[in-house]
């Protein structure tokens, strides 16, 4: 296929990556899906599962939780998946490129979405006549320019920097990129870091030991430990049932939320 | 709470559904200011429309209300918008009914609601999913991605469809009660226990740290990494993930956190004290 042909068609699922918010926010806009997608574009499946799935691992705590807006996982993901397969450089080269795509995205993100407030404005006017119709035009128009700005970035980030990427790749050593692997194996860890201090408190500071042992020395995969985790939630809610309820001012000390010591 | 003048329900079944849908486009949208605002309004517009339909006025007062900030998890929106509908109906009906609670409740409900729903839906289920799913899709399996979207959104539409009707049936009074029973912490708890658990068997799997560098030369030669198994397989793997915990609780950018470890994994390479 052309290479604007190409070119397209990732812009195509950088496009459709927001439309999931509109139909549900069904996580279909993660690289462990997009990944796949860009690999079918490019003509090789499995290397797109296996970056894709790689980039999910680094991305983890890319999340918006509250306000946060996290690092453009889409552009970044798309295009980090797209170059690593077409240069034909692996999981480390995708990593090292979609990291800075995503904060790059997240940057011009921040620019186009000033102006959305002032679109929300114009549903506020329709909304005081009683016409809900107005209402859905904004939200759409804020949706569909998000949905339009990943699709640019991925089509001329991919049409554009495709011979780029190409030469900059080849500039570097064999063993810087051996190193970005290296890096990108650790990487997972910052997403599990954020996770954990969003969930962790002494009550459930033991279980995280338990599920780490239980890979360790046991060799159980992480569906395995998933399901002993059902057992012991299962059973300890079993068991707080047959307590006695306590008392409104008598805090149980497990229950104390205390993240200080990890 | 407030007394009904009549106890005719003017809300189907039906209304509620298609708030189930509507509240699909919640994150669509999206802006600084008022968040989730627009697509909270559009779930409820057929609503409004249906019980103040008849007074123009009312129509819009109503429209403008449903477009005050919101922001809460996806999922959990469906509870919310059937809460508000039963507030909604009351006021049609009820002539000296205070619209301000109405916005105060739901206010009151975004906060709990996101705290549990993120800590469930992105701290464990997203987790849960990504866990059992990148196993295969490091492999090259396409069940990864698949299992990855099943065992993520299952759960997900089962709580939509029956948060809109759990809101709207037991209205204000619902959440209360939950949250005097403590079943609330305890949910959290639990969906903590099964979180960490994974994230545990994810540190020790997925996170990757392979020691090169041997002691001594030719075939008295020690292998450093042997040795950091002997004591604990993934040892590193705990060490690095400790040492990103702290930088994350002192706020450093995750950014910067990226370019280190990824300057360091580099450096630490070309030196040969680590390898693929």
């Amino acid at each position: 296929m052309s290479n604007v042909g190409t070119s397209l068609l990732i812009g195509l699922i950088g496009f459709m990556g927001p439309l999931d918010f509109v139909i549900g926010s069904n996580m279909l806009n993660r690289p462990i899906i997009l990944g796949p997608l860009v690999g079918l574009v490019l003509g090789n499946l499995t290397q797109g599962i296996i970056i894709g799935a790689s980039l999910e691992l680094v991305f983890m705590g890319a999340i918006s939780v509250g306000a946060y807006l996290p690092p453009d996982v889409i552009v970044g993901g798309v295009l980090g998946t797209a170059f690593a397969i077409s240069l034909g450089k692996g999981v480390g080269a995708a990593i090292a490129i979609a990291m800075p795509i995503a904060m790059l995205s997240l940057a011009i993100g921040n620019l186009t979405s000033v102006i959305f407030p002032a679109i929300a404005h114009i549903g506020d006017r329709y909304a005081k006549q009683g016409k809900p119709g107005g209402i859905t035009a904004s939200l759409w128009g804020i949706g569909l320019i998000e949905c339009t700005r990943r699709g640019i970035l991925c089509f001329l980030g991919y049409f554009v920097g495709n011979a780029g990427m190409k030469t900059l790749l080849g500039m570097i050593p064999q063993n810087v990129i051996d190193g970005l692997q290296v890096a990108a194996n650790m990487l997972p860890a910052i997403g599990f870091a954020i996770l954990l201090q969003m969930i962790i408190n002494d009550t459930v500071l033991p279980y995280f030991f338990l599920g780490f042992l239980l890979s360790a020395y046991l060799k159980v995969p992480v569906l395995g430990v998933a399901l002993f985790g059902l057992i012991i939630v299962v059973v300890k809610l079993h068991n707080d049932k047959n307590k006695p309820a306590v008392s409104a001012n008598g805090s149980v000390e497990e229950d104390i939320d205390d993240d200080d010591d990890f | 709470m407030m007394t009904m003048t009549s106890n005719e329900k003017k809300v189907t079944n039906k209304d509620l559904r298609q708030i189930m849908w509507r509240s699909l486009t919640m994150e669509f949208g999206w802006n600084y200011e008022r968040q989730m605002h627009l697509a909270f309004a559009y779930m409820m517009a057929p609503l409004m429309k249906k019980l103040y339909g008849d007074d123009q006025k009312e129509y819009a007062e109503s429209l403008e209300r449903q477009m005050e900030f919101f922001n809460c998890t996806p999922q959990f929106v469906p509870f919310i918008g059937g809460v508000v509908a039963s507030m909604e109906e009351e006021n049609s009906k009820e002539k000296d009914f205070d619209v301000s609670t109405i916005s105060a409740i739901k206010t009151a409900l975004m906060g709990p609601l996101s705290g549990i729903g993120d800590s469930l839906f992105l701290g464990t289920l997203r987790v849960l999913a990504i866990g059992i799913a990148a196993s295969l899709s490091l492999k090259g399996n396409i069940l990864g991605p698949i299992l990855f979207l099943l065992i993520y959104n299952v759960p997900a539409y089962i709580v939509r469809y029956f948060g809109v009707k759990a809101g709207y049936n037991m209205g204000t009074s619902y959440l209360n009660k939950i949250q005097a029973s403590g079943l609330m912490d305890k949910f959290k708890d639990a969906a903590g226990i099964l979180g960490v658990m994974v994230i545990g068997a994810m540190t020790q799997n997925m996170v990757v740290v392979k020691v090169v560098a041997k002691f001594g030369t030719g075939k008295t030669a020690t292998s450093l990494q042997s040795i950091l198994d002997g004591i604990l397989p993934g040892l590193l793997s705990l060490v690095v993930l400790y040492i990103f915990y702290v930088l994350n609780k002192k706020k450093v950018n995750v950014l910067w956190q990226l370019l280190g470890a990824t300057v360091i994994g580099v450096l630490l390479t070309v030196w040969g004290v680590l390898g693929v």
